[in-house]
């Protein structure tokens, strides 16, 4: 699911660049508006709320994914 | 020529066309300009000489007519007020105003705003009692004028937002403004207007300022959601023109389209105002109305009719409020406006006011005669004015400037959104994101997935709101536009 989440806020993103240790500076397009959207869909798609600070610090995909789960558990 | 000067030349013309019409009687134009002689007169037996500003409180009747013409005949400003007021805001504004006198119609006065402890220091006057002493009166002795620039009506309004301001309106920036309105859109006196527009607004007060100028007949209705009676009443009347904002425009087209033929085919004109309307709307009124016109204009009760716009075929435009009024300027706001397309709206002319009623403060819109309307917009090309929202609505997300009109009508787009507001919300690091809230139609699933793909789809990112709530209902004001200020 966090995968989908990727590919809606980076539509040009082909299968194969997607990685979950990519980070955010191997990203063309990975800017603050990205990252604002990341956090966006995320919020929505599993009906939880990030902190400020949770949303700064997010830098990759396998990031994203342990922050949800904290917040799922 | 002022109001006045209109209303005796038309009663000396036409004495015994029929001027004006509500739902209960027809006045020709002699009668109307007797009953305002009488009307002053009156009102002179009642106040003190010093009193510069009167209260109107009433909907729409020829007895509305009657009072406001009245007072103003007796060299007083009318302070008019919308019949919804809280008794609150009332209050305020009579305080503001310093108004000696408040008339209303039976209907305001049992609404209960008047009988609140600590009230006015006097008794609201029921228009129909002060009518039965005035018919008492027989001398036909004329009473004074007031001077082009002295205040004909004055007008709180605060938008969408911020405190009210008191707009007083000078009798030669109505005769300026009511010109323009009959030479753009060729009023004359073979016109019979149909106003379902409070006349308490600068909208509707503005069509009673065209029909007396131009010697045309008017025809009042109360109810502007009584879309039925309007119908009927353009019907019945023969009416040529016909004022509404763009809500009802939009609500008729989902009656019988062979009711609306029936009914609007004989107008000439339909006119309605600057809250945007939907390009749908503009194209089928205008199949409707087939040989007549659908026009706009944009305006504030500060600076009225600063624009005109005659809907033609080229789509392009349908989301114009055109091009400026002859002898008014307006520019945009360069200085301010960084690099979004568009910046704030400035008007200067002779519609617009000299200054705001005793408000320093609010005084501080007006730079070397210009007027800082709030408003954001920006000029085609070809000079054409396009409106993009409220200046103080604008979102600055880390410097990217958006209107939520940019962001609402791309949600409207989606299957199951009735209606939508966007605005901005504090955030640490962007200074504002842009929160969004929705009303679901009956019985939708809509989740806010599909509203979010939807936007990722079809807005730049920077635009993308960072949080949606579902809502039962979005506030508005009677002419439509979202009241965002209550949403935040």
């Amino acid at each position: 699911m966090v995968k989908e989440i990727f590919f809606e806020v980076f539509p040009t993103l082909a299968e194969n660049n997607f990685g979950w240790e990519k980070e955010q500076k191997d990203y063309d397009n990975w800017d603050s508006f990205a990252q604002l959207n990341l956090i966006t869909f995320a919020e929505a798609k599993f009906s939880i709320e990030f902190s400020l600070e949770e949303s700064i610090e997010i830098k990759s995909a396998r990031e994203l994914v342990e922050r949800i789960n904290s917040h799922l558990k | 020529m002022n109001l006045i000067d209109c209303l005796k030349n038309n009663a000396e013309r036409n004495p015994t066309k029929i001027g004006f019409i509500d739902e209960e009687r027809k006045l020709t134009f002699k009668e109307m300009y007797d009953e305002v002689q009488r009307f002053s007169k009156n009102i002179s037996k009642h106040i003190v000489p010093t009193t510069k500003v009167v209260s109107l409180i009433s909907e729409n009747s020829t007895s509305f007519v009657i009072a406001y013409l009245g007072i103003i005949n007796s060299g007083i400003a009318v302070h008019l007020t919308p019949t919804n007021i809280s008794e609150t805001s009332l209050v305020n504004q009579v305080e503001s105003t310093g108004s000696k006198m408040i008339f209303c119609s039976e209907i305001t006065e049992k609404l209960g705003i008047f009988h609140a402890d600590g009230f006015v220091p006097f008794t609201p006057v029921p228009i129909s009692k002060l009518a039965e002493m005035t018919a008492r009166l027989v001398d036909n002795e004329e009473v004074q004028v007031q001077t082009p620039t002295d205040v004909a009506y004055l007008i709180y309004t605060s938008g969408t937002t911020g405190e009210p301001k008191g707009v007083p309106v000078s009798h030669d920036m109505v005769e300026f403004t009511t010109k323009n309105i009959i030479d753009v859109l060729g009023y004359s006196e073979t016109d019979i207007d149909v106003i379902p527009l409070p006349l308490y607004h600068s909208f509707g007060l503005g069509c009673l300022h065209t029909s007396i100028f131009a010697g045309s007949t008017i025809v009042l209705l109360k109810n502007a959601d009584n879309l039925e009676n309007i119908l009927e009443s353009v019907k019945k009347y023969n009416a040529t023109s016909l004022a509404a904002v763009p809500a009802t425009l939009t609500k008729f087209l989902r009656l019988d389209r062979k009711i609306l033929d029936n009914c609007l085919q004989g107008l000439r004109l339909i006119i309605t105002n600057s809250t945007s309307i939907p390009k749908n709307t503009v194209k089928e009124i205008k199949d409707i109305l087939k040989g007549g016109n659908l026009a706009t204009y944009y305006g504030l009760t500060e600076a009225s009719r600063s624009t005109f716009m005659i809907f033609n075929e080229d789509s392009n435009l349908h989301e114009s409020v055109g091009k400026p009024a002859p002898g008014v300027n307006i520019k945009i706001d360069d200085e301010h406006k960084g690099e979004s397309e568009f910046g704030e709206i400035l008007v200067k002319g002779k519609n617009v006011i000299k200054q705001y009623w005793n408000n320093e403060k609010a005084d501080k819109n007006m730079e070397d005669g210009w007027l800082r309307t709030g408003d954001v917009g920006y000029f085609d090309d070809d000079g054409y004015l396009f409106l993009k929202g409220r200046n103080d609505e604008v979102i600055n997300i880390g410097g990217e400037k958006i209107v939520p009109q940019d962001i609402e009508q791309v949600v409207r787009q989606i299957p199951g959104v009735e209606d939508s507001a966007a605005f901005g919300i504090p955030h640490e690091v962007f200074g504002q994101t842009i929160k969004l809230v929705v009303k679901k139609a009956a019985n939708s699933d809509l989740d806010k997935l599909v509203i979010l793909t939807h936007c990722m789809n079809n807005l730049e990112k920077f635009k993308i709101p960072s949080k949606i709530e579902f809502v039962d209902s979005i506030p508005k004001n009677e002419y439509g536009k979202v009241k965002r200020s209550m949403l935040k």
